[in-house]
């Protein structure tokens, strides 16, 4: 394999005092795609925002398209924050550079700018992707058709698929070279869901790659290309996409056989 | 009342109005966007007053008037962003960043004001009125200094209105303002916002001042009595818009202008909290006001 686009190294974090998760090691290659499956409350959206900068990481590396994202010497500046000085020290990871790296967030059940119109959203996104293959404005649209009626509207007033729509949208228009996608479909509409669905395996189709966070075994196949298992804050087992036994097997994986 | 008294009461009002308007509206800037309340606000009307007599004042540097005030205006916001910088960015991680910059807001005021005494000394100054004569309707008089401190004032708002709905970095200040975390993952700069906003805010403020200081004289603890006024402004009409306070301020104004008039100078203070008082009674967001803040 290449170079991996995003390389995760025995990474471990949580909320200072508590760890979420530890030992983390993922590698996703150019133009790959993961997926990420595990019972809610393990520690997965932790997992991401750390990966995205929200959380400074604890111990381990995070290199994305070959630039080291967290500070290096991350594992001995933890003593900082035991003197509750954070305040003045830097942060270790920062949202911003990991974002304009490339690597995009698009958050769980996200309520973006709730005062701003669509097309207010769509305008500030857009970033210039120098030697990047980007999304235009006309694209996102061609891609959500939806949001070409909506685009005067304020985010609040959309539903609850036409603002994961917004925000997949804002995502793509943002130069990404990776798109991390938590729960884009959680309660959907059957209608709605499939759309959005079809709309996020059309990004996958033009190479970018997506780290995919989902209960739909079905909809991970379309996506993904590796699962990984994630269970009490570790990953307990990866598997190639061939590999994946269907819902009731992960569950089965996860929390042993049912009788 | 003759008509004659009631112009001139409904003028003065439009004219505090205004004035509070430019400050509250500043006050409201900041608040809404970085979530905390600037208490250094009064003393940046102060300074805007001194920097602006500093260099327009024949006793000092002499320049012309508009030179004068696009100099302030620049001074201004560096000091907007400086103070941000220094008193406000070193503590926003924290969870009690709210409490802490009360304090350090409250220093940065007395340091400032204090700084204002040591440079330009107790003496009271102030800056020459902007344009000299009065025009007349039949014996409704108004002065052209009032004349253009409204339309200066309202050039301002609707400015600063249309740069927040229209321009880029306008549209991206309001973004931050409402999710500080979803501007992050789509990588906008949050500290340049915040920073942006502080220095606007400075501006506002400090014309403010200088308006003030061509009225009364200036000393450097001349911003805490308008600070109160915009304090009371802001949560009066409450913030769900960037319009809010601007209304509020002229009702406030004009509240003002009529209880000077109807029960005197002392008792208009204690009308006004009255009123907030009564207002917050009923509507607990403030007039215009929504639960959340934003932008």
């Amino acid at each position: 394999m290449a170079d991996p686009i995003l390389q995760v190294t025995d990474l471990s974090g949580g909320y200072d005092p508590v760890q979420i998760f530890r030992d983390i090691n993922l590698s996703v290659g150019a133009g790959e795609s993961i997926g990420i499956f595990g019972p809610n409350g393990h520690g997965k959206t932790t997992l991401l925002k750390t990966l995205s900068g929200l959380i400074d990481p604890w111990s381990g590396d995070i290199r994305f398209d070959g630039q080291q994202m967290n500070r290096s010497g991350a594992r001995g500046s933890r003593r900082w924050q035991n003197f509750n000085y954070d305040a003045i020290t830097r942060r270790r990871m920062d949202p911003k550079t990991v974002a304009r790296a490339g690597l995009i967030h698009v958050q769980q059940g996200n309520l973006l700018f709730p005062e701003l119109t669509v097309d207010e959203t769509l305008s500030i996104s857009t970033r210039a992707a120098s030697g990047r293959q980007g999304w235009s404005r006309a694209d996102v649209l061609g891609l959500f058709p939806r949001l070409s009626e909506r685009l005067v509207h304020k985010i609040r007033f959309l539903s609850g698929g036409e603002r994961q729509m917004v925000s997949v949208a804002a995502g793509l228009l943002s130069a990404p070279r990776m798109l991390i996608l938590d729960e884009p479909t959680l309660g959907l509409s059957p209608k709605v869901r499939s759309e959005l669905c079809d709309a996020i395996v059309t990004v996958r189709e033009t190479g970018l790659p997506i780290i995919l966070i989902d209960q739909d075994v079905a909809f991970l196949e379309r996506i993904i290309d590796r699962l990984y298992l994630f269970d009490h804050g570790r990953i307990s087992r990866v598997m190639e996409r061939d590999e994946i036994p269907g819902h009731e097997g992960l569950m089965a994986m996860l929390f042993g056989e049912v009788t | 009342m003759d008509p004659i008294t009631l112009f001139s009461i409904i003028k003065g009002g439009l004219v505090l109005g205004a004035l509070y308007a430019l400050m509250a509206t500043g006050l409201s800037l900041v608040w809404t966007t970085l979530g905390i309340f600037n208490f250094a606000h009064g003393a940046f009307i102060a300074l805007g007053a001194y920097v602006a007599w500093q260099f327009a004042s024949a006793d000092a540097y002499g320049l012309p008037l508009g030179l004068a005030l696009a100099v302030t205006t620049g001074v201004m916001f560096a000091i907007g962003a400086v103070i941000h910088f220094l008193l406000v960015k070193p503590f926003e991680r924290r969870a009690d960043v709210v409490l802490i910059t009360v304090i350090t807001t409250l220093a940065g005021s007395a340091i400032l004001e204090n700084a204002l005494l040591l440079i330009w000394g107790p003496r009271s100054k102030q800056i020459p009125e902007l344009v000299e004569g009065t025009v007349a309707v039949a014996e409704f008089q108004l002065a052209w200094s009032e004349v253009l401190l409204l339309v200066v004032v309202l050039a301002i708002l609707i400015g600063l209105g249309l740069f927040l709905r229209y321009t880029r970095p306008g549209r991206s200040m309001r973004a931050v303002s409402q999710n500080r975390e979803a501007a992050q993952l789509l990588g906008l700069d949050v500290p340049i916002y915040f920073a942006l906003a502080f220095g606007l805010s400075a501006v506002t403020a400090g014309l403010a001042g200088v308006f003030v200081g061509t009225i009364r004289f200036m000393n450097p603890a001349m911003g805490a009595e308008p600070l109160m006024k915009a304090l009371i402004v802001v949560i009066f009409g409450g913030i769900a818009r960037f319009s809010s306070p601007i209304y509020a301020a002229f009702i406030i104004g004009l509240l003002e202008a009529f209880s000077i008039y109807v029960f005197g100078l002392y008792w208009a203070p204690a009308v006004l909290f009255l009123t907030m008082i009564v207002v917050l009674l009923i509507k607990p967001e403030g007039l215009f006001g929504k639960y959340q803040r934003t932008l």
